[in-house]
């Protein structure tokens, strides 16, 4: 390209830089200080510690909180992506009316703010007496995270070549077993990135679990709880804890979705 | 040269369309198609885009359902009867080979699907692979195969479960000109072999001209002509199918009485030519008619001849082998098309402008009947 | 294939479609319903009273709060999407593809950690005697007042709301075609013209969009109002919980929970319609 002009192009990657440096260096500082004796820390940093990362190992409430959030992860990371394939397949395959009105149910949870699903949950549940339990963090998840389950899935199913369920049916498969033999293997990639993230969304999620989760609080209502006491500085270990394990989940779900017997493309 | 499938007095045909008619809404994709397939046929359905033929062919394999009619399947009624409760294989334009499958397991998915036996599936699935000379690739990934190996392993495929009757929509297109021509023999021979029907979409005349006994040729869901290649081309039924076939030249002309006891007199924009009874069985005064001249069957004298024709210019020629096309144009702005060998071309010293008198015997004419009132 | 729905295609697609009837539509349909319930005895009654909403709707400290949540994510939609422009129009237009692949994973990295712990962290950066204020000391300045007030609000709200608008506006730029401002450049207008004149213009629906979002993460945030910006005096949202965490008064929250959705669904209505407005109709 002509017309560069190199002064604005070197401002422009500064300006990079630097918004990167204002969105990572929270995340940084929070695995800096984890590391850090001062329970206030500042400039200029106090000494090497795991202080933080013992107390946290030894606190019971921080393992029931981990357990479950454990516990939800797991779960909900199966039924969001139960829901989010069957909502997938459903656009993929089908059209019907009132298709817009289904798709809109699907994929709306994550425009609204927390604090009113929170509400709204939490009004509902105690309603019908399966507030603060596990089971209500369960099924608040499963509504946030099945959209998220339904778009990765829906994105492979569009990279699927439309012939190849009809193939086999044409080759005898009925629905059933074409299902089970062609769009799942086919999906798979897609299943366990869904599986992945669907769990690493849940992982993260404070606000909904805070409203519903009553005394069966997860991970990130502790944390919420540690934020408000004065037992903050374990946060940061928690956080680069939980941060560690999150990107483990995302990079393999990245690996998983970059399918390597297709060319890239 | 093939002969031509007599379909009388075939007890029954094993595929029947009556008066089916396929519409997407408001849209008619095909519009009361109603023929008949004969066992062991090799049927074509050619068309260009969008002319319904490739619909005609779903309905066949229960992909799509008839909107009217009925579809006879060896003697069955098969409407509503779901693609996968019919021996319909077919093999699909993209081959829509499953690729997270080896060669092998694309072969044996059919089997597979009926519940055959792992051991009964790998031989019967061996023997095809052998057949369609690709057993080398049986572990392969299907994408690691060239489009013709590729042609092979949807063939292997479809047939594994040595159905009746065999689909294919338009496969060949894909592949390059010189892997055309093979596969159209691959395939020809094969039919010929196995002996069941095949039913070949395409758009290309020349493809469904040289494998199929018959050919259907659609247009905008409407069925043109159904007929052996021979009879087509000798004998195209309306404007559509000459147009179509593109080497006859096509006149409009009105009947202007009987001339003498075996022909008409018809007057048309070169003046008057004579139309045999055996074209024309009966015709008013008056009537317009249309009829073909192919341009093999053209003549061209040079002007002052004394001959009677059609006045016109030579406006470009073609080389196509050991003959040419001459391409003339009349002061109307018709296009006509004479062909004509080498030698006689260089009889005529012709150039860009020269004029000449096209003409032809009257025997030679071919009357479309589909244009005829 | 078929007209008729299958047990296939219900087996499909009810899990789904019951799913979020029950546990999405429902309750907050039930929001609604309950803002008109009253409570009684520590329990909320159903009713159909008013008495909720004019209570709320008449007291100043509600309108209060509402006008500053306006204010706050309005403020924080305009500066967030200000930030990310230049950044966005670096990597759409200035990188190859693989480094923009690789900015594009950098950027989804923030979506997987934990918000609060980055809010705890941002206390610690920019407390009075915190990382920012001795990293000032070193140059002689401040200390500057940057928590408990409307600055460390939108600090946080930067820090939610950046990644996801340079992603979206990177995203609109790059399907802007490159044609176009070559054809600008050639018709003699200089680039930063070109960006008003043509880039701008061309990824408008986009660019609303993203600060659209921006707007409504912030709208509905808490944690930066409550723990960057001392809660007092409170957004909405610190409105509802507190409401619903010290006592039943659950039909309160729901009318402010209600009249921020009808503000949410005006605001994103008009700013869509304003997006997808063409000229010269």
């Amino acid at each position: 390209m002509g017309n560069e002009n190199r002064i604005i192009n070197i401002l422009l990657k500064v300006h990079i830089a630097l918004c990167l440096l204002f969105i990572f260096a929270p995340i940084a500082g929070s695995f800096v200080f984890s590391l850090n004796s001062d329970r206030f820390p500042s400039l200029p940093l106090g000494e090497f510690s795991t202080e933080w990362y013992r107390l946290i190992w030894e606190d019971p409430l921080v393992w029931s909180g981990f357990a479950n959030t454990l516990i939800v992860g797991l779960t909900v990371a199966v039924i969001a992506t139960a829901l989010g394939f069957g909502g997938a397949y459903t656009d993929f395959r089908y059209n019907f009316f009132g298709k817009s009105f289904y798709l809109a149910l699907a994929l709306l949870p994550p425009t609204i703010p927390v604090v009113i699903m929170g509400l709204a949950m939490l009004a509902f549940l105690s309603r019908v007496n399966l507030s603060g339990t596990t089971i209500s963090v369960i099924i608040a998840h499963g509504v946030m995270c099945s959209p998220f389950a339904m778009a990765i899935i829906r994105l492979r199913l569009s990279q699927m070549d439309p012939d190849l369920e009809a193939a086999s049916w044409n080759m005898g498969g009925n629905q059933w077993q074409t299902l089970r033999h062609v769009i799942i293997p086919f999906t798979k990639p897609a299943i366990f990135a869904a599986l992945f993230i669907t769990m690493a969304v849940s992982f993260d999620e404070f606000a909904v679990a805070w409203f519903v989760s009553g005394l069966n609080e997860t991970l990130p209502v502790k944390i919420l709880g540690f934020l408000q006491g004065q037992v903050s500085p374990r946060i940061n270990a928690i956080g680069s804890l939980a941060f560690i394990s999150s990107m483990t989940l995302i990079i393999l779900a990245q690996l998983l979705l970059r399918n390597p017997e297709e060319p890239k493309s | 040269m093939k002969e031509a499938i007599d379909m009388t007095g075939q007890p029954e045909a094993f595929v029947k369309f009556e008066n089916v008619v396929k519409r997407f809404g408001n849209f008619v994709a095909v519009e009361k198609a109603d023929f008949e397939i004969g066992r062991g046929e090799f049927l074509a359905i050619m068309g260009s885009s969008g002319c319904g033929k490739t619909t005609t062919l779903r309905m066949l394999a229960g992909l799509e359902d008839p909107t009217e009619g009925a579809i006879y399947l060896d003697g069955e009624k098969v409407n509503g009867k779901a693609t996968w409760d019919r021996d319909t294989p077919m093999v699909w334009q993209s081959l829509a080979l499953f690729p997270f499958l080896t060669v092998q397991e694309n072969v044996e998915f059919a089997l597979k699907m009926r519940g055959v036996g792992k051991e009964e599936r790998r031989q019967r699935a061996d023997k095809w692979l052998e057949k369609m000379q690709i057993t080398e690739f049986a572990n392969r990934n299907i994408n690691q195969l060239s489009g013709g190996q590729k042609q092979r392993v949807a063939l292997a495929r479809a047939l594994v479960t040595e159905p009746k009757i065999l689909l294919l929509d338009e496969p060949l297109s894909a592949l390059d000109a010189h892997l055309k021509v093979r596969m159209q023999a691959v395939l020809a021979n094969l039919q010929k072999e196995l002996g069941i029907t095949f039913v070949y979409v395409t758009h290309s005349m020349s493809e469904a001209f040289s494998m199929a006994d018959r050919v259907v040729i659609m247009s905008r869901g409407q069925i043109e002509q159904i007929g052996t290649p021979e009879e087509i081309y000798r004998e195209p039924y309306n404007r559509f199918v000459a147009e179509f076939l593109g080497s006859a030249n096509i006149f409009d002309g009105t009947v202007q009485g009987p001339s003498g006891d075996d022909g008409w007199d018809i007057s048309y924009e070169g003046g008057n030519t004579i139309l045999p009874r055996s074209e024309l069985t009966d015709a008013k005064q008056g009537q317009s008619v249309t009829f073909i001249v192919s341009a093999e069957n053209m003549q061209l004298s040079l002007p002052g001849s004394g001959q009677a024709g059609i006045e016109a210019s030579v406006a470009g020629e073609e080389f196509v082998g050991g003959t040419a096309m001459v391409f003339l144009e009349t002061s109307l702005g018709q296009e006509i098309k004479v062909q004509k060998s080498h030698d006689e071309l260089s009889a005529l010293d012709l150039h860009a402008g020269s004029k000449v008198i096209v003409h032809w015997a009257s025997e030679n004419c071919h009357v479309l009947p589909g244009e005829t009132g | 294939m078929n007209r008729r729905p299958t047990l296939f295609s219900l087996i499909m697609a009810m899990p789904l479609l019951v799913w979020q009837l029950a546990f999405f539509l429902f309750p907050l349909l039930f929001l609604v319903a309950i803002s008109f319930w009253t409570v009684r005895n520590f329990q909320m009654q159903p009713d159909l009273s008013f008495a909720n909403w004019e209570r709320i709707l008449s007291r100043g400290v509600f309108w209060d709060a509402y006008l500053r949540t306006i204010v706050l994510s309005t403020a924080a939609a305009v500066i967030t999407s200000l930030i990310a422009f230049p950044a966005s129009y670096a990597i759409s237009f200035k990188m190859g593809e693989k480094a923009k692949r690789w900015m594009i994973f950098i950027l989804i990295i923030p979506f997987f950690t934990s918000y609060l712990v980055r809010v705890y962290s941002l206390q610690v950066f920019l407390s009075d005697a915190g990382i920012v204020n001795a990293a000032l000391s070193y140059l002689g300045l401040g200390p500057f007042s940057m928590l408990n007030n409307a600055f460390g609000i939108l600090v946080g709200m930067v820090t939610l709301t950046l990644p996801l608008v340079i992603l979206l506006q990177t995203f609109s730029m790059n399907f802007i075609n490159r044609d176009l401002i070559e054809a600008a450049h050639n018709l003699r207008c200089g680039r930063l013209r070109t960006v008003f004149a043509v880039i701008i213009p061309s990824a408008k629906v986009g660019l609303v969009v993203a600060a659209l979002f921006a707007f409504i993460l912030s709208f509905g945030d808490f944690v930066s109002p409550l723990y960057l910006g001392g809660g007092n005096p409170p957004t909405l949202s610190i409105m509802i919980t507190d409401i619903t965490k010290s006592g039943q008064q659950w039909p309160r929250a729901a009318v402010v929970a209600i009249m921020m959705i009808v503000t949410l669904m005006t605001v994103a209505f008009s700013a869509i319609s304003y997006a997808y407005r063409e000229k010269g109709k």
